[in-house]
């Protein structure tokens, strides 16, 4: 207990983050360092044995539930948070993409499924519908799930166009108009339209 | 006793009292120019409108936002009245007048039949009903988000309320300028006119408080810019990056954290407690014993320096339970009960009649052939993603609470008793609600908060319930059992509907414990319990709709579409099995019931059509339909499922539904991709199960919930409509149970009358 000292190593998205004298204990799990600590509550509390995925954070690049992390084990890596996935000047694809396809209702899981969205496509950028069931296993009770999925395929859709992938605009363009939600008969057109106008730019 | 001769009793038994003030008009929901606090140069116009001095719209907001959108839909109703961009209406949250009560969702608890309730053939009775409760509901002016009754209900408020501000505002430039307003035109909130003069409201609002409006009328819909539209939320900016503040989010200077752990068995007590080691750990502060508060379970919290401390102090606690006074509830025995009690009622004619026509009993005894069915539905747990919290603060003789709750006006009247101060001594801060589903109408929590603030010397506290503590100690959806029973004469053609059901009543248990001063002796009937039976829209002529309402000890409450959620699965499950009895398809079946039902018939054939309703699947799918109106809005499903590694699988879902005028189309389908979801978790995996009054189900591992993996593509469909906004949120979860179930009967012949269906 108490070894303050050794926490100053945590680094909590690019920043390294002193925890007061004897406010944690080494087997504190990070998810209530951040909120109850530190005072970042974009990560969420939402089930404490690893089954729900609302506390989902990135240690070192991958996505893990803040809720079994004991803090000593995220010592000397590198965390990131919701917090930090973008800026309102530069938000991430998937914030882009949550707002095109209009994904949130209460909005409490979000955190923790844009994180584990955000592992998924910075590793694979043209994930499958396979690849998505696979690595998205977060609760949501709202249902947002049809849409997660819709605003993954379009964020790695641009998260591929930015990187040089050898394809020609037009050629997103038409892979893009091929996703099931352009083409369904979705009440949303304007969204449609606003999320088709992202895959042309 | 019939329905209507206990209502008319009612009424009379009240005499003249209600003579008297029946014949004073009903109250105004518009308020005043001074309803509204005012700061920093803001005008106010009415209870809902004040105008900031850059001429922002500043709404009163009463409702919660718990995913369903409403602060997006009124934010889009007010904008659209006023003429203002929907970025230039800021929310601030309204305070306890009785204006903002919900009058809508307490109407809609009156048991009329829909062909009694038709828009322009009302009957007398309907007519008188109506009025009563909606004078009533607006005296009493009770705060609620739920029912699906939001927009319906701030419908015809909002948009007088914002039209007489807009014209208010313009009739202030007219008398400014010395033109005439119908000369002026409102763009954006600027008022213009062709000579190049002009304003914007935060200019006029000084002049316009004190202007007359004049001649009110709200828009025709044909001028309407955003009703109708996909606007994107408001809310979901901040719902992206983590900056939303839920009820778990509140962090105040010198706040403490705590967190409760409640007798295992429901309704039973603590006794001796030993906090010794509890005591020992680090950042373990103080432990409070909790008594019942709304209607809770006895417990004890824990507070300590953040939630976790907290936590393990509680798992620390070293306490002797004590079993309830009155025997602790079984869910076998119970649903044992009910069936008994259900069948005996059906035999006897037993129970309250909601709804009766024609001649059952002739019917009946003339049928050529008769058709019987139990259905069953267990008790079911919301588990909203954030879990059960509250903050407070109690200092100096007042009150400050910080709620995810969505009955803010029964969250202060609760703080105020427990801390025995005066209602006006409280403060609430509704804050986002991760999720609601109803378990928000309760206000357990909140009365816990304060009574754990009551101990901390004046500093905050965040009263959490760990996820174990939600599941075992909600207010759960009750259990049901219904005996379905058909007479076919000798066309084979269906003359007679008998359904009995059996389970608890949920309103008088939620007044008691929330509303406790309008409690009465004796429970009134409760129509939302057999909501979804006795409201069908099928052309039986005979019919006999009742209930026995039961006391099974289990805490229970209202769960996202209440007594719908379960009665459609018995009804439309039902009515499948007369569609296969008369070798009829399914579709056609309900549809040649219909005749006097257009609208349910073209939401039914729209699913139909979107559906592909009749065409062929790849080997080893079928289809299930199922139409079912709840909360004024008709919605029809139709499911595609499959057997995969022996459980269901389901691919898609076909929604169509008509919810009367649409603010935000996008909206409604989050709302009904989301019901659909809800719907389908709990059709294959929902039940509580409890055991000398202990439930098993403890965590999302033993209370599973649908993920993405098994999300089916949903598609909604909405039928044009220029009748008035009926509900939203819910009515796309009852369908679902039963569009499966006869879908899982198409593919295996299997009929399946037990909820969960794996």
């Amino acid at each position: 207990m108490g070894q303050s000292g050794s926490f100053m190593d945590l680094s909590i998205n690019g920043q390294p983050r002193p925890l007061p004298e004897g406010a944690t204990e080494p087997d504190m799990p990070l998810l209530w360092v951040l909120r109850d600590v530190l005072g970042m509550t974009g990560t969420k509390f939402g089930c404490g044995v690893s089954a729900c995925g609302a506390c989902t954070v990135h240690v070192d690049g991958k996505a893990v539930r803040s809720c079994v992390v004991p803090l000593s084990a995220a010592v000397g890596k590198s965390v990131r948070t919701i917090e930090a996935l973008g800026t309102p000047g530069e938000p991430h694809v998937l914030q882009k993409a949550w707002i095109a396809h209009q994904v949130s209702q209460c909005g409490y899981c979000q955190s923790g499924m844009l994180m584990a969205a955000a592992a998924l496509i910075e590793k694979n950028s043209n994930p499958s519908d396979a690849d998505i069931d696979a690595a998205i296993t977060n609760i949501c009770r709202c249902g947002t799930y049809p849409r997660v999925r819709e605003a993954i395929k379009t964020a790695a859709r641009e998260l591929r166009g930015a990187i040089p992938d050898g394809k020609t605009r037009p050629e997103r363009l038409k892979a893009f108009r091929s996703c099931p939600l352009i083409t369904s008969k979705d009440p949303c057109s304007s969204l449609q339209m606003l999320a088709r106008a992202m895959a042309a730019l | 006793m019939k329905r209507r001769s206990l209502l008319l009793s009612g009424l009379g038994g009240a005499g003249a009292l209600l003579v008297g003030w029946g014949m004073l008009p009903m109250r105004s929901r518009m308020g005043s120019a001074d309803t509204l606090p005012v700061v920093d140069g803001q005008v106010g116009l009415n209870g809902w409108i004040k105008m900031t001095s850059d001429g922002d719209v500043m709404l009163a907001m009463p409702r919660s936002e718990m995913g369903q959108g409403v602060h997006t839909a009124l934010a889009m109703i007010a904008a659209e009245e006023l003429d203002v961009p929907l970025s230039k209406v800021r929310l601030v949250q309204a305070g306890h007048d009785a204006l903002y009560g919900n009058v809508v969702s307490f109407v809609e608890m009156l048991p009329f039949h829909p062909s009694e309730r038709e828009p322009g053939s009302e009957t007398r009775t309907l007519a008188t009903a109506q009025w009563v409760v909606s004078k009533l509901a607006r005296e009493l002016g009770i705060n609620v988000t739920g029912g699906s009754s939001s927009v319906s209900d701030m419908w015809d408020v909002l948009r007088l309320a914002a039209a007489t501000a807009r014209a208010q505002l313009v009739n202030a430039a007219s008398l400014q300028w010395k033109l005439p307003a119908a000369e002026l035109a409102v763009k954006d909130g600027v008022v213009s006119h062709s000579s190049g003069t002009s304003a914007h409201y935060g200019q006029l609002s000084k002049m316009a408080a004190s202007t007359r409006p004049g001649d009110v009328k709200t828009k025709d819909p044909v001028e309407w810019k955003l009703i109708g539209t996909a606007a994107p939320r408001t809310d979901l900016p901040a719902k992206i990056d983590g900056s939303a503040k839920f009820g778990i989010d509140i962090r105040e200077p010198g706040q403490l954290y705590a967190v409760v752990r409640h007798c295992p068995c429901l309704r039973g007590g603590v006794g001796r407690v030993s906090a010794d080691a509890a005591m020992k750990l680090p950042g373990v502060e103080r432990v409070v014993r909790l008594s019942s508060y709304g209607g809770s379970t006895e417990g004890m919290a824990v507070v300590g320096r953040t939630s976790w401390h907290a936590m393990q102090g509680a798992r620390a606690l070293d306490i002797d339970w004590r079993a309830p006074a009155a025997g602790a509830p079984n869910t076998k025995a119970i649903m044992a009960a009910l069936e008994a009690t259900a069948r005996k009622a059906a035999k006897e004619d037993g129970g309250f009649s909601f709804y009766s026509r024609g001649s059952l009993k002739d019917a009946q005894q003339s049928a050529a052939r008769k058709f019987e069915a139990v259905y069953r539905a267990p008790y079911l747990a919301h588990a909203t993603m954030e879990p059960i919290n509250c903050t407070a603060q109690v200092k100096d003789g007042k009150v400050t609470v910080w709620a995810p709750t969505q009955v803010p006006g029964i969250a202060r009247a609760i703080a105020a008793q427990v801390a025995g101060v005066a209602d006006e001594a409280v403060t609430v801060h509704v804050t986002y609600l991760g999720g609601g589903f109803g378990r928000r109408l309760d206000v357990d929590f909140v009365g816990q908060a304060v009574r754990v603030a009551i101990e901390t010397n004046g500093r905050p506290v965040q009263l959490l319930w760990p996820r174990e503590e939600d599941l075992t100690h909600d207010f759960y959806r009750p259990a049901g059992v219904a005996v379905m029973q058909a007479s076919f004469d000798a066309q084979g053609d269906v003359t007679g509907l008998a359904i009995t059901s059996a389970g608890d009543a949920i309103t008088p248990r939620w007044i008691e414990r929330t509303l406790p001063n309008l409690a009465g002796p004796v429970d009134a009937p409760d129509k939302t319990v057999n909501d979804g039976l006795f409201d069908l829209p099928y052309g039986i002529p005979n019919e006999r709709i009742a209930h026995v309402a039961t006391h099974s000890g289990v805490p229970i409450g209202y769960w996202r579409s209440v007594g719908h959620s379960h009665n459609a699965f018995f009804s439309e499950c039902f009515i499948d099995e007369l569609a296969h009895e008369s070798k009829q398809d399914p579709v056609a079946y309900r549809l040649s019931l219909l005749k006097d039902m257009p609208r349910h018939a073209a939401v039914l054939g729209l699913a139909r059509d979107k559906s592909g309703w009749g065409t062929p699947l790849p080997a080893g799918r079928a289809r299930g339909v199922a139409l079912h109106e709840s909360f004024g809005s008709i919605v029809a499903e139709v499911v595609e499922v499959s057997i995969e590694s022996g459980a269901p699988k389901v691919h898609r879902v076909v929604c169509a539904a008509d919810i009367g005028t649409v603010i935000n189309p996008g909206i409604v389908a989050q709302q009904m991709e989301g019901a659909i979801v809800f719907g389908l978790t709990a059709a294959l995996y929902g039940r509580v199960d409890i055991e000398q009054g202990a439930v098993q189900q403890t965590n999302f591992p033993n209370y599973p919930m649908v993920k993405l993996a098994q999300t089916p593509v949903i598609e909604t469909h909405l039928v044009p409509s220029t009748r008035a906004p009926a509900g939203a949120g819910e009515p796309g979860t009852p369908p679902l149970a039963p569009a499966l179930a006869n879908a899982l009967f198409a593919l295996t012949g299997r009929r399946m009358r037990d909820l969960p269906l794996c």
